[in-house]
């Protein structure tokens, strides 16, 4: 089983394309959690100055701009906000503050359990959006994976790290369903599958986002080593044209 | 929004308004629940009624007539006077733990564990031909975590969290749900005390099922799911017929 680059040069170049598109999308909204992320860092950094701890109460002051998010990117991101690292508050070991987006009847803050002695509790620290901007100090896009916790749908999340004075405080992201990237893609993905080998659009870790062809769906793993026909810019992922599904 | 009178997540949750065909038995059912599950602890105070039915979004006359259910079900206590109010009173943990096991007869006990063979099979079938190196690191993580814990809330969740992970691993937000409601529903009995319960034999059912899923064996994944649901059903249908004999 091998993987073929694509086959000629205007199918690379229309790959290519596609992929320039999707990474400037996705990179948007990179861009405006980043603003929510110095946000913070500006509050960590004025309550330094002043000699008092972070509060809850505090990041009120972020709200207006996370809903600025998700209004400036109306109908891709399904939630935003920011999460603190343990201890990042003074009144509160945990925190999350996330919204979701206005479904008709205004945006909602997600409730979850952050007592690590309740049976429903979330920690949130294992997850792959908190673990890896904490890791690499850059921006991060993981998934798509199953949210059962906010959106319960295939997802997205885009996070950057929050840094204050070199101590690690939290990230600030942002949700987005991967029915909508797909929505964004399967036309042209389709267009430039229809000559003849399929073209499928993966992860950095080999987990198909999108597809031309039926026979590898969204959610599968190639699992066979191959040529990339196309890699994006700032996003760990690749075009592949003609892959077989795994065995 | 006042503060919440109570001071748990768990109540913040419990206190979201009904909606608007909200009755007694709803707001009893939701106040059960609660003590029943212990997020409402022995011994504390709920708060002034008229504060209480604001919360539940209802009437003090449909709080009052929930309250007096609940004190004939024996869960909540009204002392007079001062110092007075309404008091939790959580039920002892045999009774606790096994009042949702006898409203649940034979047959649906049946059921739920073939509801249960259907999602967690499938999903480990998934999860074998779609999961990535990280996934099974992760799998592992929570079958470690499940062998550490000790009391039974750490039990339960461990154990939800590793399965509710298997559907995840399997790129199905719909067998997740479908694993998380299924877990809200019978996991409180699944780590009931009885005989032939312990970590050791689940941690050894879920060390397989992770190997089965790592390897890519889907046949084999499936099948030892579907066999561990199937000793934990025999396991409750078992201490539901010893119920009688006592």
């Amino acid at each position: 089983m091998t993987m073929q680059v694509a086959t000629g040069p205007p199918a690379l170049r229309e790959g290519e394309h596609l992929l320039a598109d999707i990474t400037a999308t996705i990179g948007r909204v990179v861009r405006s959690v980043t603003e929510v992320g110095a946000a913070m860092t500006a509050l960590a950094a004025a309550a330094r100055a002043g000699r008092r701890p972070l509060r809850r109460a505090d990041l009120a002051a972020l709200r207006p701009l996370v809903a600025q998010v998700l209004s400036r990117h109306r109908g891709f991101a399904a939630g935003a906000g920011v999460v603190l690292a343990p201890d990042a508050l003074m009144d509160a070991p945990r925190c999350i503050d996330w919204w979701w987006a206005d479904r008709g009847s205004g945006p909602g803050q997600l409730e979850v359990d952050l007592d690590p002695d309740s049976a429903e509790f979330y920690d949130y620290t294992t997850t792959e959006w908190y673990r890896e901007p904490a890791r690499t100090g850059q921006p991060s896009v993981a998934g798509p994976y199953v949210d059962y916790i906010c959106t319960h749908e295939y997802t997205f999340t885009v996070s950057v790290p929050i840094v204050d004075d070199g101590r690690f405080v939290g990230v600030a992201g942002a949700d987005i369903l991967a029915g909508e990237v797909e929505r964004m893609l399967l036309p042209r993905l389709s267009l430039l599958g229809r000559a003849g080998r399929p073209v499928v659009l993966v992860s950095g870790n080999g987990r198909v986002i999108a597809s031309s062809t039926a026979r590898i769906l969204p959610g599968a793993v190639l699992r066979s080593s191959g040529t990339a026909a196309a890699a994006a810019g700032g996003l760990p992922w690749m075009l592949i044209s003609g892959p077989e599904p795994a065995a | 929004m006042p503060p919440p009178a109570l001071t748990t997540v768990r109540a913040r949750t419990l206190f979201t308004p009904l909606d608007a065909g909200g009755r007694a038995d709803t707001v009893t059912r939701r106040l059960a629940n609660a003590i029943r599950l212990g997020l409402l602890l022995d011994g504390e105070r709920l708060p002034a009624e008229s504060q209480l039915a604001g919360q539940l979004g209802v009437s003090t006359v449909t709080l009052r007539e929930a309250l007096a259910t609940l004190r004939t079900m024996g869960l909540v206590e009204t002392r007079r006077g001062r110092g007075g109010g309404s008091f939790v009173r959580a039920p002892d943990d045999a009774d606790r733990l096994e009042r949702p096991l006898r409203l649940l007869s034979l047959h649906e006990l049946r059921d739920i564990g073939d509801h249960r063979a259907a999602i967690a099979g499938t999903a480990a079938r998934l999860a074998a031909e779609r999961a990535l190196a990280s996934d099974i690191t992760t799998l592992r993580e929570h079958a470690e975590r499940l062998r550490g814990a000790t009391a039974l809330t750490d039990r339960r969740r461990a154990d939800a969290r590793l399965h509710i992970e298997i559907a995840a691993t399997a790129q199905s937000p719909r067998l997740t749900r479908a694993e998380m409601d299924l877990w809200s529903e019978i996991g409180d009995l699944v780590w009931l005390p009885m005989e032939g319960r312990d970590v050791t034999s689940a941690a050894r059912d879920h060390d397989l099922l992770i190997d089965a899923i790592g390897a890519r064996s889907a046949g084999r994944a499936r099948e030892i799911a579907e066999r561990h649901v199937a000793a934990e059903t025999d396991r409750l249908l078992e201490l539901r017929l010893s119920l009688h004999r006592r």
